[in-house]
């Protein structure tokens, strides 16, 4: 019998709300084998918490079709468990109960549904803490908890949500090793350790690059606008995995091109001719939803350091994921602050003058690149044609919506107001919902 | 047992409660931790006897109550006044209260259940109950009242399920709201983990929905059952015309004893109320307000723990206990003393699934039936009565639609006049007790009481004050509606003053900010959306003390204020059944009108603007 997949997704599309609505995922397919461990690894908003939900049965595609074990997928997926990243623990039930409670329906009795709670608490670590309730424990052992769940139900496929993102930087790390070692099958001090022998396999979300590496088999990196697969990495790393071992940085390497091909690519600084819409318009285009404090910051850094840095050293020195980290460094860019050769982030000449500058002074080189942007330029237009120099919000955000169909309307008009409010361009009157052109930037 | 043997038991008795009682109460007056510490050692005979004692009563009432219910109804309802009678009487009301808040919890989790499960029905349901929310539902019980002794003509059963349907709908749609509220929700990784358990509906509704809305449920129960007095003493003293349809009780006894004038009893009754609504907070609600607390779903820092010497009691009972422990035996086990066919539905859902899905597309046919006949059968009878009320008044002197516009008007100004006049002097007093840590603690049990106390009980002693003020009664009951109403305003803005933040005073400090200047840049603002919340409750609650405040009968007096109320009242009493209908129709509409499109936009505001969250 030729092994079929645990569980599959073919040609599946996700979308909420009605016909137009937003596509999360389009035509995806992902298979998921016995014995290896998946990670889905992508930034916030590709979908792939939603992939998961499609896969186990908790969310019917639009189109397309789950299968369990080569069969259509009718309800939830019969040996899969979830880790969430909010662990999703009952408040009013110990960890004892919360534990119990995932053998729900399976047929055990009394004895054997005891002796697999207390099993399942040895694994993870947390006897002692049998009566205790989730609100008296820390996040990490709040996810121990979650875990030992997981693992109660005795799944074939155990997914895992972001399991260690809600999770401060030291507990996550220990955690992350613990599971690593529990399935590279070493009980390291603890001699009760075990997995329940039906699991075969993981699938593990995450945003986090390193991560992705040290755990998974197999990495499926992820896109956005909509949510599709980009490409799928075999990770041949060697065990036991170290961070800084050179296969390891070599497949980080690897995967931070994947993604920067996407989110940077090469293009000229400046257009050289303004696009126009057939309105005689300027042509909006996307704006990264970043805060102009966050792109001053980085250029900080960059300064700081030189002004030329590695992308991924100026990822190292963040909090954020790296998709974050690239939208900072695209608005650096749009602005003509910043320059991405390759992989390098340099501080160009005008940036170097923003940084000098006194606040006034920044507010006003931001005020007269932003007009070098078509999104910029097509708002202050709109404006200047108005009455009184004002537009309600809707009317802005539903000409930028015509024009800019892929994106998130209500994102992109946060940043042009937060922009705009901080170069003195636009002004924005919460109280009237409406949008205004500073007289100031009238004048220009 | 010998323990409960005649005369062990006496002797027992005897020798304990000498300690017993002392210890009761300074458990009571002084529930510190260091008397607790110091009751370490458990009376546990006492504690025994209380329990058995609380069973006792319990079930003493119910079958006063089904004597009560089952009894053939007459007109003339001979009410005594003697003191002794009143704890019957007392404890006769608090059945009702009871029983009403029983149908309201049933009705509560089944309605908020379908709506939060049926996408489809939920928007109708929840839009629906926003109406009942807003609707003063006084206004039906004349009606309701004649209704139900139509029904039921021989037995007392009609009048007393016209009472409790009363508080029912005086109880029931915040309750309501919490639990939808809470079910929808419920954290989707909660969610989650119940659809990867497998957790069939009853299993959700058990272990997940249940005990995420228990908070809010708990809360909302107290302040309906507060609530439900009110509608009860309303009720229990309500005649119309030569009609008596009274039934006994402490609202009947009240408005007995200030018909004969009989002070002791007015004063015992007051009295009795108060010592049943601290009674019941204590022994009913505060258990169960502390027991709850396992249910909150994140701990806050700084809360006080609640605290309740009667779960403390509880507690320490070996008797509850056992029943817990054999209880919950009984529950565990359940699943292997199941009948064959259930067990094997359980093991093949698939069969479940079909059964449930056809009982409920026949359901959902039948109750799509019943509600379509419903409406038309009753949309034409409230045609057919609207239209035969004359536009104007006839000459012959009968009222027409434009005399329930102008009655409208009026009740208007009255209910307005009352919310105003109750936030004029609850803002400032409101403010200055929330304000100051030691006072709010001190008042907090006072205001509680006084919100719970139901006012109807006192407007014949309020009237008679009117009287000797010589204040005309039409402007008078003004004040009898303020009576009903400022409490809630009053509660409002407490609250609203204590979650002042401790910045902003300091900031205040900081700046040496007058008191003027504090008070419209800070308390004002700060206190805004709770004086809000205070102010729409207050503005329903005077819809409804329109229809018993407009139209009193005291001291053998018969006090008529030109209104909507008192229209109803006279419609009722005369048998005009279109102008009663045009009456509350007229009434339910505004008030929904009003709610929607001026309160509900000031709250919106109030949220957007001065909400101290955001």
């Amino acid at each position: 019998m030729v092994d079929t997949p645990i569980a599959e997704v073919k040609n599946v599309t996700v979308q909420f709300g009605n016909a137009d609505a937003r596509i999360i995922l389009q035509d995806v397919d992902l298979k998921i084998n016995s014995g290896e461990v998946v990670a889905l690894l992508g930034p916030s908003g590709c979908g792939k918490s939603t992939l998961l939900r499609v896969m186990v049965g908790l969310i019917a595609p639009t189109r397309g079709q789950a299968f369990a074990h080569g069969r259509a997928l009718v309800g939830i997926h019969p040996g899969v468990s979830i880790v969430f990243q909010q662990f999703g623990l009952f408040p009013w039930l110990t960890v004892q109960e919360n534990v119990r409670m995932a053998l729900n329906g399976l047929e055990l009795d009394q004895r054997g549904a005891e002796e697999r709670v207390k099993q399942c608490i040895d694994t993870v670590g947390l006897d002692g803490f049998e009566e205790a309730y989730p609100k008296e424990l820390s996040g990490g052992m709040k996810q121990r908890v979650g875990i030992a769940r997981a693992l109660a139900r005795g799944p074939e496929l155990l997914c895992m949500d972001e399991p260690f993102s809600a999770l401060d930087v030291f507990t996550a790390e220990s955690l992350r090793s613990e599971v690593y070692r529990l399935w590279s099958g070493k009980p390291a001090d603890n001699t009760h350790a075990a997995l329940p022998s039906s699991l075969k396999s993981v699938m593990i979300i995450t945003h986090l690059i390193e991560e992705a590496v040290f755990l998974a088999d197999r990495i499926v990196v992820m896109g956005t606008r909509p949510g599709h697969i980009r490409q799928i990495l075999h990770n041949d790393v060697p065990h036991p995995r170290e961070y800084q071992s050179p296969a390891f940085l070599r497949m980080v390497q690897q995967l931070h091109d994947v993604i920067t091909r996407e989110q940077l690519p090469e293009m000229p600084v400046a257009p050289s001719a303004q696009p126009q819409t057939p309105g005689g318009l300027p042509m909006p285009e996307p704006l990264p939803h970043v805060t102009t404090g966050h792109i001053f910051g980085l250029m900080e850094v960059v300064k700081d350091h030189g002004g030329n840095m590695d992308i991924y050293s100026v990822d190292q020195l963040t909090e954020y994921d790296f998709g974050y980290t690239l939208s900072v460094v695209k608005a650096g860019e749009m602005l003509g602050f910043l320059d991405t050769p390759k992989n390098q982030v340099f501080l160009t000449e005008l940036g170097r003058q923003l940084l000098d500058g006194d606040i006034n002074q920044r507010k006003r080189m931001l005020r007269e690149r932003l007009l070098t942007l078509g999104t910029f330029r097509f708002v202050r237009q709109l404006l200047l044609e108005a009455r009184n120099q004002r537009l309600p919000v809707d009317v802005v955000e539903e000409e930028l919506a015509i024009r800019l169909t892929a994106e998130d309307i209500e994102k992109m008009f946060e940043t042009v107001v937060g922009w705009g409010r901080f170069a003195e361009l636009l002004g924005y009157s919460d109280d009237d919902s409406e949008l205004y052109l500073d007289p100031e930037a009238a004048a220009v | 047992m010998t323990l409960f043997g005649a005369t062990s038991l006496a002797q027992l008795t005897f020798s304990f409660l000498p300690q017993t009682i002392p210890r009761l109460m300074a458990l009571v007056l002084f529930h510190t931790d260091k008397v607790r510490q110091s009751l370490k050692t458990p009376a546990a005979l006492g504690v025994e006897l209380f329990v058995l004692c609380a069973a006792a009563a319990l079930i003493g009432t119910i079958v006063l109550t089904f004597q009560q219910w089952s009894r053939p109804y007459s007109q003339a309802l001979v009410i005594d006044l003697s003191l002794w009678r009143l704890p019957k009487y007392t404890l006769m009301s608090l059945a009702r209260g009871f029983a009403a808040y029983v149908i309201s919890l049933a009705f509560t989790l089944i309605y908020g259940s379908i709506a939060a499960h049926h996408r489809r029905a939920e928007k109708v349901m929840v839009p629906l109950l926003d109406v009942f929310q807003a609707i003063p539902v006084l206004g039906f019980l004349p009606g309701l009242v004649l209704m139900l002794v139509n029904l039921f003509p021989h037995r007392q059963f009609g009048l007393e399920l016209a009472c409790i349907l009363m508080i029912f709908t005086g109880q029931v749609w915040n309750m309501t709201f919490s639990y939808h509220a809470s079910v929808r929700n419920i954290p989707s990784a909660m969610r989650e983990v119940a659809a990867i358990q497998h957790f069939s509906a009853w299993q959700s509704f058990r272990w997940l929905e249940l005990p995420a809305s228990m908070i809010g449920l708990v809360w909302n129960s107290m302040m309906s059952m507060a609530g439900g007095w009110f509608f009860l003493t309303v009720n229990e003293a309500f005649t119309l015309g030569d009609h008596d349809y009274r039934l006994p009780g402490i609202g009947s006894y009240m408005s007995e004893a200030i018909y004969r004038g009989n002070h002791a009893a007015m004063y015992g009754a007051v009295a009795a109320m108060i010592v049943m609504i601290i009674l019941v907070d204590q022994i009913v609600w505060r258990p169960i307000v502390v027991w709850s607390q396992r249910f909150k779903i994140e701990e806050q820092a700084g809360d006080d723990e609640a605290r309740s010497w009667v779960l403390t009691l509880f507690h320490r009972s070996r008797l509850l206990a056992r029943v817990g422990q054999w209880l919950r035996r009984n529950d565990k086990d359940s699943n292997a003393q199941l009948p064959a066919p259930v067990l094997h539905l359980r093991r093949h859902p698939q069969h479940w699934l079909r059964l449930l899905r056809l009982l409920g597309r026949l359901g959902r046919l039948s109750a799509m039936v019943l509600t379509g006949w419903l409406l038309i059968r009753g949309g034409w009878g409230l045609y057919k009565l609207l239209t035969a009320l004359p536009l104007r008044q006839t000459a012959a002197g009968s009222a027409g639609w434009s005399t329930v516009l102008l009655a409208l008007g009026a009740s208007f100004l009255r209910t307005s006049t009352a919310v105003l006049l109750g936030a004029v002097w609850t803002l400032p007093v409101g403010i200055w007790i929330g304000r100051s840590r030691k006072w709010s603690q001190r008042f907090q049990p006072v205001i509680q009481v006084a919100a719970s106390f139901p006012a109807p009980m006192l407007f014949p002693l309020a009237v008679l004050l009117l009287f000797w003020l010589k204040i005309p009664f039409t402007i008078g009951c003004i004040a009898l509606m303020v009576l009903g109403t400022q409490w809630y305003i009053l509660f409002n803005i407490v609250a609203g003053a204590s979650a002042i933040p401790h910045d902003f005073t300091e900031c205040a400090d900081v700046y040496r900010m007058s008191r003027p200047q504090r008070w419209r840049r800070i308390y004002l603002p700060c206190v805004f959306p709770y004086l809000l919340t205070g102010l729409i409750t207050a503005a329903g609650g005077a819809w409804n003390a329109t229809i018993v405040s407009e139209y009193l009968q005291a001291g053998g007096h018969t006090l008529i204020a030109f209104g909507l109320g008192s229209i109803i009242s006279k419609a009722t009493a005369a048998g005009n059944f279109p102008l009663l209908a045009a009456s509350v129709i007229s009434m339910a509409a505004f008030v929904v009108l009003l709610n929607r499109f001026f309160w509900k936009r000031l709250y919106r505001l109030a949220e957007a603007r001065y909400s101290l969250n955001a």
